[in-house]
């Protein structure tokens, strides 16, 4: 029983006016307007990028702006600098927990909240408003002192020393990510089809079935562009990472943020540079693994990393 | 009597979330609030303030030895650890040192965390944060952090190297036992210049003024830093630049609101590069950036004005939770080693106040006045303080900064 | 999600329960974060609003109204926030809209991987992002020094104005922006775009009472989303505006990091909060009205 037919047989089609020919003349004009809105948008967006990318190979010793000619040596020293490995390391395990945390936390509270009466509602609305709208220097001062006096408590108490870690910023990371799921997920909730989950109740499948056949479909854009944001703010968080991480827990923009008062050297450049290189790869290459997948399986040919995201 | 019961479950059904909620809300929040009612978030003493059960441990030395708790007990001389943890400004430390240090102690990690401003390494101190053995703050913010119980004493026995310091960086008024902090390095405060961009040296803070006023307006950089933007106006009034008095304050006020409008930015990160791409021809600053951003530009200047500026000092602290205090001894004493301090100032190119260095030194970073200032320049400087607690400053400082768009 | 969407009478009382346990389990972790991790610490900062600022920086207990005081009398900061924020989100909407609505009915196949490819530059580190920006707009190579050579003028100056903080605003907050629209406009109903058209309302009626209500969520998610840490931000024109406007971020870091007195910046950001949550109430309201089914719920 797919979406569609069951759209059809609660109605929803819309009846289309038999063999009409309009004419629309602006329609190529729109087309295209769109067309190069997004070409325009998509160049914005990776001007700086392309710049980060060119520097990476400037062969300067010293400012990162002034060319100085082609060269690898930032590449190189990147690769073997301790420091910047160990931040791009913990940035990752801060990041990836963090995301499959809030966006479990997010998604679930948006399906409880839907179950629930008006002032609870409110009052969740309310908290998850009040963790974005809290400035971050001063949620980052409060949670530290919050994990201090705690940790301080539960050292008396029993005993058990906790640290400022990678822990500590992820607990911090995953409040803010939690609300930004959540609101993903209850705008993609709201107005959705609410007929194609009483006709699935209606045909006397249960819940569960109905959830994961129905529901969860519709969700899965907004749950795994939930997930993708949640691992981008942790990633390149500075402010809260600062206040509540511990020693050797620095992530790359802690290191990065650090570098500013010496002055920002192409190495950051080259370590931007590969990670892109790294994500492009991973695209391509899962992008040619589903094909492969899909072929062997004899499935239709063409699913790719586009309708995962998607439409299920 | 099962309906009875029937009603009641499916009431408690009704607000089970709400109560239950409810009650965890008003018991976490009471928690909260007797939280913040217990921390020392600030400077306030901490036998006074906090509850024995949820002490934060200020006063107490930690140390291998279980009897120490008194503030003035030193951690005894033991087996160096294998790690140290510091926590200090970018890349503020020669790797090679770093390297021999591990080398020679036999240390096999050396954590090197940084912040990127004393604000942020003592808003963290002061919130709670702990588990490093060495940071490096300005001097003028010791006091602060020795009353607040963040900063050990030290057991200058086990310091030897510390003879070979200059003497006029000794008995100062931010620690006139030498107790608690070792001068790392100094520097000045003054005006940086291109002469190709200005009629005239700059040679007094005066000078300074008519040039922001006339030929450099719209091309004038301020570093972002309250303390060291004050000392211009406050200099060149006559007064000390630590001045918290009302009247000569409001005086450095009009200097300074008279000049907001003609800065092309605030900036203390980028002002170097500002400087060496052309968009600046004038700058408040330090001297960092004249061996860094602009260190190929052909016709950079750099003064402390005659009328007097202040010299900052680095030093080295050891914090109270040291887990390797005998690593961290070793390091302390180690980096005055003469030529260790010679090759930390020619990784960082600002002046080493060890005597015994400088002869080591690279000839050329010796002879710059920027980095080295003669006597009779360090004659004026004064030593900066710690005004942040003064309202005032904070005030005009606030609508300086609102005049900038002018 | 009933279990039984054509309910005979009132749900068995174990069925009642489970559903309850389920609710509860499912608002369980995020309530739990909300209540130790945003709850606590936010009566952390209500406290200290009304202590003094300790001698050498930080907190001391007291209960006085000094910091509010001296909150409402320096609202400028407030103000620059406010006016930065609003022209910021309308830009990015203006920017956002229609990238999002090409993504969710034009993109076809490449849809998954143009989504990808929004947030990977949100992979590098945002301060060098945003010191490419320097370079893109400044003299020399940049924008400005190219405009300078064509123009024949001495000095053009891009960076430090208004028009570098808003490039560097609208790219960096481009994603919020564009997902909640996306997410929203994905599931319209195209079938429903056609029929409007072929009944005859012409393409702006269609967008006005067919697409514009569906996107509507996700608009108000979007504009949220983008507005809120907008009037929290400071970075940016600190970097691309040379520091001359003054916001609120920075008068939080004036009073937490430069003078350290946290009871002041405690009662600033108390004043933030209660400000923004009353226009979110207002904005959510004036949205919402004449609404007969609560589309947006709270949002």
């Amino acid at each position: 029983m797919t979406a569609p037919a069951v759209a059809r047989a609660a109605g929803r089609g819309a009846r289309r006016p038999a063999a009409r020919q309009r004419v629309d003349r602006w329609a190529g004009v729109v087309e295209g307007y769109f067309r190069l809105h997004a070409a325009l948008t998509y160049a914005f967006l990776f001007l700086p990028i392309i710049v980060v990318v060119v520097l990476a190979f400037n062969a300067t010793t010293k400012a990162t702006t002034v060319w100085g000619g082609f060269s690898l040596r930032w590449f190189q020293i990147a690769l073997a600098d301790e420091v910047v490995r160990d931040a791009l390391t913990n940035s990752f395990w801060i990041a990836i927990p963090n995301a499959f945390m809030a966006t479990a936390f997010g998604t679930m509270a948006a399906l409880g909240l839907q179950r629930v009466g008006r002032r609870i509602r409110l009052g969740f609305d309310v908290l998850t408003y009040m963790s974005i709208i809290v400035p971050e220097i001063v949620i980052a001062l409060a949670t530290l002192i919050l994990f201090a006096t705690s940790f301080d408590a539960i050292q008396s108490w029993f005993g058990l020393k906790l640290k400022f870690g990678r822990e500590t910023i992820i607990a911090a990371h995953v409040l803010f990510n939690t609300s930004l799921v959540l609101l993903l997920v209850r705008a993609r909730l709201s107005g959705m089809d609410r007929t194609l989950v009483d006709a699935s109740a209606d045909l006397f499948a249960t819940p569960w079935r109905t959830f994961r056949q129905i529901t969860w479909p519709q969700l899965l854009p907004a749950v795994i562009a939930g997930f993708l944001l949640s691992f981008t703010f942790s990633f390149d968080d500075f402010v809260i990472t600062t206040f509540v991480s511990g020693p050797g827990s620095s992530t790359l923009p802690l290191f990065i943020f650090g570098q500013v008062k010496r002055g920002v050297t192409p190495e950051t450049n080259a370590v931007a540079t590969m990670m892109l290189a790294f994500t492009l790869a991973m695209l391509f290459v899962g992008q040619l693994f589903l094909g492969w997948q899909a072929r062997r399986s004899g499935r239709r040919a063409g699913i790719s990393i586009g309708e995962m995201v998607t439409d299920a | 009597m099962s309906e009875d019961l029937e009603t009641t479950l499916r009431r408690m059904t009704e607000t089970k979330v709400n109560r239950r909620g409810f009650l965890y809300a008003a018991g976490l929040t009471g928690a909260a609030a007797a939280i913040a009612a217990c921390s020392t978030g600030g400077g306030s003493s901490p036998a006074a303030s906090t509850p024995a059960s949820a002490a934060p441990a200020t006063s107490d030395v930690p140390s291998s030895a279980p009897s120490a708790a008194a503030a003035d007990s030193f951690p005894p001389a033991g087996e160096i650890e294998k790690e140290l943890f510091m926590y200090n400004w970018s890349e503020y430390i020669s790797l090679a040192n770093i390297e021999a240090f591990k080398a020679k102690y036999g240390v096999t990690k050396f954590q090197y965390d940084i912040y990127d401003s004393n604000d942020v390494l003592l808003a963290k101190l002061q919130g709670g944060a702990t588990g490093y053995d060495i940071a490096a703050p300005t001097a003028e913010y010791v006091p602060g952090m020795v009353e607040q119980g963040f900063v050990q004493k030290l057991d200058k026995s086990r310091l030897p190297n510390l003879a070979n310091i200059d003497p006029k960086f000794k008995g100062l008024w931010w620690d006139p036992n030498d107790d608690y902090q070792i001068p790392k390095d100094f520097g000045t405060t003054g005006v940086l210049y291109r002469t190709t961009m200005i009629p005239t040296v700059p040679k007094s803070w005066k000078d300074f003024l008519e040039l922001i006023k006339g030929p450099a307006s719209g091309k004038t950089v301020f570093v972002d830093s309250m303390g060291d933007v004050f000392v211009f106006p406050l200099k060149m009034l006559g007064f000390s630049a630590n001045s918290v008095d009302k009247a000569e304050l409001d005086q450095a006020r009009t200097v300074l609101l008279d000049v907001a409008p003609h800065l092309l930015a605030l900036d203390s990160n980028k002002y170097g590069e500002k400087m060496a791409n052309g968009e600046a021809a004038l700058s408040l600053g330090w001297t960092g950036v004249l061996t860094q951003d602009m260190a190929d530009t052909p016709d950079k200047g750099y003064v402390v004005p005659s009328e007097g500026s202040i010299f900052w000092l680095d030093t080295w602290v050891l914090l109270a939770d040291a887990p390797h205090p005998n690593a961290a001894y070793a390091f302390l004493d180690f980096i005055h080693t003469p030529e260790i301090q010679a090759e930390e100032t020619n990784y960082n190119n600002y002046g080493t106040p060890n005597d015994k260095a400088k002869p080591l030194v690279d000839p050329k970073v010796l002879a710059d006045p920027a980095v080295f200032p003669p006597d009779e320049v360090f004659a004026l400087l004064e030593g900066s303080k710690d005004t942040s607690a003064n309202t005032q400053r904070t005030d005009i400082w606030e609508e300086f900064k609102q005049k900038l768009g002018g | 999600m009933a279990s039984s969407a054509s309910g005979v009478g009132p749900r068995p009382i174990g069925e009642r329960l489970r559903s309850g346990l389920l609710t509860t389990l499912l608002l369980l972790p995020a309530g739990i974060w909300y209540l130790v991790l945003l709850v606590a610490p936010l009566v952390i900062i209500i406290v200290f609003s009304f202590g003094t600022r300790a001698k050498n920086g930080g907190y001391a207990p007291a209960f006085v109204f000094d910091n509010y005081v001296r909150a409402f009398q320096k609202p400028e900061p407030f103000i620059t926030s406010l006016q930065m924020a609003t022209i910021g989100t309308i830009l990015c909407l203006l920017v956002g809209l229609p990238l999002a609505y090409y993504l969710a009915t034009r993109a076809g196949r490449y849809r998954g991987v143009l989504i990808l490819l929004l947030v990977i530059p949100f992979w590098t580190s945002f301060l060098i992002r945003t010191y490419a920006w320097l370079l893109i707009l400044g003299p020399d190579a940049g924008l400005a020094g190219f405009l300078e050579s064509v123009t024949g003028a001495e000095q053009v100056q891009i960076l430090g104005t208004p028009i570098a903080v808003m490039i560097g605003l609208v790219y960096n907050y481009l994603p919020l922006m564009v997902f909640p629209l996306y997410v929203t406009l994905e599931r319209m109903d195209r079938t429903l775009v056609e029929a409007s058209k072929d009944l005859g309302a012409g393409r702006w009626g269609t967008f006005r009472q067919v697409t514009l209500p569906i996107a509507l969520p996700g608009l108000v998610t979007g504009s949220i989303l983008v507005f809120i840490p907008m009037m929290g931000e400071y970075v940016i024109p600190q970097i691309l505006g040379y520091g001359r406007t003054y916001l609120m971020g920075n008068a939080l870091v004036t009073d937490f990091l430069e003078a350290r007195n946290w009871p002041s910046g405690s009662a600033r950001a108390v004043f933030l909060i209660v400000i923004m949550i009353v226009t979110l109430a207002g904005y959510v309201w004036f949205v919402n009205r004449g609404r007969k089914t609560r589309e947006v719920s709270v949002l």
